[in-house]
């Protein structure tokens, strides 16, 4: 019945609102197995990424043999419509995209946690300036205003870049915002204000610490992001040009020969959505980590 | 005086534009605390004592009246005040940043000014009772009695002439409340340094204040020793909180 | 007589944390019985105890609990439902948390007050129809405006109103109304009034304690604050790391509390203080059990523990008025 449901809901709340202090220290510090499991998935990837620098798989370039080859001895993945191996291309491909995406998510968060945290903080015109801004860009489709950006700033990796970028930072300037709100309102901070700590001192020291876990949670997930939004652009062709290759490219690439050698979409398809997949859920497992919703020891 | 105020009124706009209505946080509010002295505030929520405690501390500015600070008016920059005036909040659980040791948190301060804190950490913890190894520590390990001495300890540790209690002692179990208490009117007579000490409890305020002051409706309703508050306050209100005791 | 309530041996842990540590407590039929404690005593999951409401992670290794008679922790899950909803009532620190946000009051009223009548048919067939409820009629709506006028909201907007546009002293008695509407037996109530302001939190009580006199409730308030428990109570039970240390009659127990720790909590609320005098609070704080308590949980705190305190766990004395669960019980009251 409802007034037994709520009625439990409070005293479970409560006890655990009264308890948090000793239960702290107890806290779980590692990740669940799920997002250790996607942890070891992305580092693979990023394994893999680094072994195309070397040539691990192969040249990507050089021609091996026929065309459009099934998978078999000296082309585990096929060869594409020149007679390149497909593994080493792939390879160099997930170093691309892992690259971009990387790169355009330091750029979100570095902006995220300047403006972010200045407009939580200091509120008044700067923080509507930015919330206005944000709420613009979030009223595109994220792959209108990638378009919108390769139009403008031509194809090619600085478009990627720059796309993922404007597609990510609304939801995480927002989130960031919101954290230091919630942070600026505690008590050390006003303290610390009080004590006549200076806006640097206040936001580096006391702010930012206590909103890098969002940050670093929100970072992953724009991550996952910026993987697909770049396999999205470069398959339209706004994105790396070939004949450099990113997973994008080679999806676009191998859509032509779909019917004749699918194998050319399989190979980067299984690994954008091994990718996306294993980031998603080490997201999960950081969020649970840094933002617990409920202390879970009691007493 | 170390702190004045003068017929202080805070007022906020609220509501959507157009029906905006004017609500009075403080009306035409009077204090004073003198050096050394403690000044009970009680007041029950919605009674403008936390908004006079942000005036008193200049978080605030007063829509109309005055503020004077050992005499002057708040500088513009707060910079020009550290180290001076300090603050004991309510919250023991949101009291220190959770992301810096104890050490850190009560050194702060003086890292504001420029100063190295030495061996002055060690001894402000000491003097409310926690040990130095306390200082390697972070907030979480502390019980909530431990993190107000923390706090204490934080606002101490640059000598100030006067500091702000709100609530500081509203959130423990009774039996720590009156450690930390006793604490407060120790170091007090120990420094010396003026205090605004805030609370919706009369018994907690009647313990430690040397003139309470008590507040409803944004107005101050009564001033007067606490002796007097032990027996015979005179307003009604005041003769309410009293008798609820 | 036997008890409403009758607790016993209770131990409850969460995970390695022991909250309960052998507790009891008694009740009688239309007694009120103040439940002091500070945090992480236990009061909260003794409370919680008695309607089976203890959250998943709780763990009962030992102990009975009573209510009428019913043994609750074994009860069926029907069975169960049919005790809360006859012969308990709930009402929390937080007023409004506790109600549904979506719901008008009055709405939620008569979802409680539906549900009685089913249960008052099935359950109590035949004797008691209509129990506290007779000479009423028009309808459910006048049902809803007799209990919300019984914890004095007259104004007919409240039965109208959602829970987020109440003040809390108006939130917790529509909480308490919606508690009290099935006329339970057991009343308890988990700090009730630390969320509100003085004047309301005596206007809450009076509502609170007319309300179960008229009804022939029992009441169970738990609560940190020993004097306030004091005035309003019959008896008083104070519970320090897991276990009722003390019980007796209310002003007894205040006035010449005979455990250390009862001693020691009378003596140290500032509001106690008399002018110019200072309080003198115990050194330490309780602490937190990860498994039965080998002695007595209060010892290293105490000024009177000897070498026995420490090994040997007190049984419970009868001192005068007094149950204590002290090993130097009789002869520290002839000390006081």
């Amino acid at each position: 019945m409802n007034r037994t449901t709520r009625v439990k809901g409070t005293a479970r709340a409560k006890r655990t609102a009264s308890v948090k202090g000793t239960a702290g220290g107890r806290r779980a510090r590692r990740l669940d197995p799920l997002s250790l499991t996607g942890l070891g998935c992305l580092l693979l990837l990023v394994l893999v990424a680094l072994g195309s620098l070397v040539h691990a798989g192969g040249d990507p370039d050089a021609i091996v043999g026929p065309r459009l080859q099934p998978p078999g001895p000296g082309w585990w993945l096929g060869t594409d419509n020149l007679g390149r191996s497909m593994l080493p291309r792939v390879m160099e491909g997930v170093g691309t995209t892992l690259l971009l995406s990387s790169a355009a998510v330091l750029v979100t968060a570095a902006l995220s946690a300047g403006f972010g945290i200045l407009a939580g903080y200091r509120g008044g015109y700067l923080n509507e300036l930015v919330m206005r801004v944000v709420e613009l860009l979030y009223s595109f489709p994220a792959i209108v205003l990638a378009i919108l950006v390769a139009a403008v700033a031509g194809p090619g990796q600085l478009a990627a870049v720059a796309s993922i970028v404007l597609v990510t930072i609304p939801l995480m300037i927002r989130l960031v915002r919101a954290a230091a709100v919630a942070v600026a309102e505690r008590d050390y901070v006003t303290a610390a204000a009080i004590s006549g700590a200076g806006l640097p001192r206040i936001l580096g020291r006391h702010i930012l610490p206590n909103v890098a876990g969002t940050i670093a949670v929100q970072g992953t997930y724009a991550l996952s992001v910026g993987i697909s939004v770049e396999g999205g652009l470069s398959f339209l062709g706004f994105g790396v040009q070939p004949p450099q290759a990113s997973l994008g490219v080679l999806i676009r690439q191998g859509g032509t020969y779909m019917m004749a050698a699918p194998w050319l979409i399989i190979g980067p398809g299984v690994v954008l959505v091994l990718a996306i997949l294993s980031i998603n859920v080490l997201g999960d497992g950081l969020r649970d980590r840094f933002e617990p919703r409920e202390t879970r020891a009691l007493i | 005086m170390i702190l004045d105020l003068t017929d202080v009124t805070v007022s906020f706009t609220t509501g959507p534009p157009l029906r905006r209505t004017r609500l009075d946080a403080m009306r035409g509010v009077s204090l004073s605390v003198a050096e050394g002295e403690t000044l009970g505030l009680v007041g029950e929520s919605g009674s403008g004592k936390t908004t006079t405690s942000r005036v008193a501390l200049g978080l605030q500015r007063p829509t109309s009246g005055t503020v004077r600070f050992d005499g002057r008016p708040f500088p513009r920059r707060r910079k020009d005040l550290a180290g001076r005036m300090q603050a004991v909040l309510q919250h023991p659980h949101w009291s220190l940043n959770p992301r810096m040791r104890i050490g850190q948190s009560v050194a702060e301060p003086l890292a504001v000014l420029g100063k190295d804190a030495g061996s002055l950490v060690p001894e402000a913890l000491e003097q409310v009772g926690l040990e130095p190894g306390f200082a390697d520590r972070y907030p979480h390990e502390l019980s909530g009695g431990q993190r107000q001495r923390v706090s204490i300890a934080r606002a101490l540790i640059t000598r100030p002439s006067f500091i702000v209690f709100d609530e500081a002692v509203s959130a423990l179990d009774v039996s720590v409340q009156v450690q930390i208490l006793n604490l407060l009117k120790d170091l007090q007579a120990e420094y010396g340094f003026a205090a605004l000490f805030i609370s919706h409890d009369l018994g907690a305020v009647r313990y430690v204040a040397d003139r309470i002051a008590v507040m409803r409706g944004g107005e101050v309703v009564e001033t007067a020793d606490a002796v007097t508050f032990y027996s015979a306050p005179e307003h009604p209100y005041s003769r309410q909180l009293l008798e609820s005791l | 007589m036997s008890a409403l309530l009758e607790v016993d041996g209770l131990e409850v842990d969460y995970g390695t944390a022991r909250a309960l540590d052998g507790a009891d407590l008694r009740v009688a039929a239309g007694e009120a019985v103040g439940v002091v404690g500070e945090s992480g005593s236990g009061k909260s999951t003794l409370g919680a105890a008695i309607g089976r409401l203890l959250p998943r992670q709780a763990v009962v290794t030992a102990g009975t609990v009573r209510v009428a008679g019913e043994p609750v922790l074994d009860l069926p899950p029907a069975a169960l439902r049919r005790l809360r909803g006859q012969r308990l009532g709930f009402v929390f620190q937080d007023p409004i948390a506790s109600l549904d946000p979506t719901m008008r009051v009055g709405n939620q009223l008569k979802l409680v007050l539906r549900a009685q009548g089913r249960e008052g048919r099935e359950g109590r067939d035949g004797h008691d129809s209509g129990g506290g409820r007779g000479g009423r009629g028009g309808g459910i709506n006048a049902d809803v405006a007799f209990h919300l006028g019984r914890v004095k909201l007259d104004d007919p907007r409240v039965a109208t109103a959602y829970p987020h546009q109440l003040s809390g002293g108006m939130a917790q008695r529509v909480a308490i109304a919606l508690a009290m509407a099935a006329s339970p037996e057991l009343l308890v109530a988990d700090e009730p009034t630390a969320s509100l302001d003085s004047q309301v939190r005596e206007e809450v009580l009076n509502v609170v304690f007319s309300l179960a006199r008229e009804e022939g409730t029992s009441i169970v308030w738990l609560s940190h604050d020993l004097p306030a428990v004091a005035r309003r109570c019959d008896r008083v039970a104070v519970m320090y790391a897991g276990r009722v240390v003390e019980s007796g009659p209310a002003t007894e127990v205040l006035g010449n509390p005979v455990h250390p720790y009862t001693a020691a909590l009378a003596r140290s609320a500032p509001a106690a203080a008399t002018p110019g005098v200072r309080l003198e609070p115990v050194p330490g704080r309780p602490p937190v059990l990860t498994g039965p308590s080998a002695g007595c949980a209060f010892a290293p705190r105490c000024p009177f523990a000897e070498d026995r305190c420490t090994t040997e766990r007190p049984e419970p004395v009868r001192v005068g008025t007094q149950d204590v669960l002290c090993h130097r019980a009789a002869e520290l009251e002839v000390i006081a």
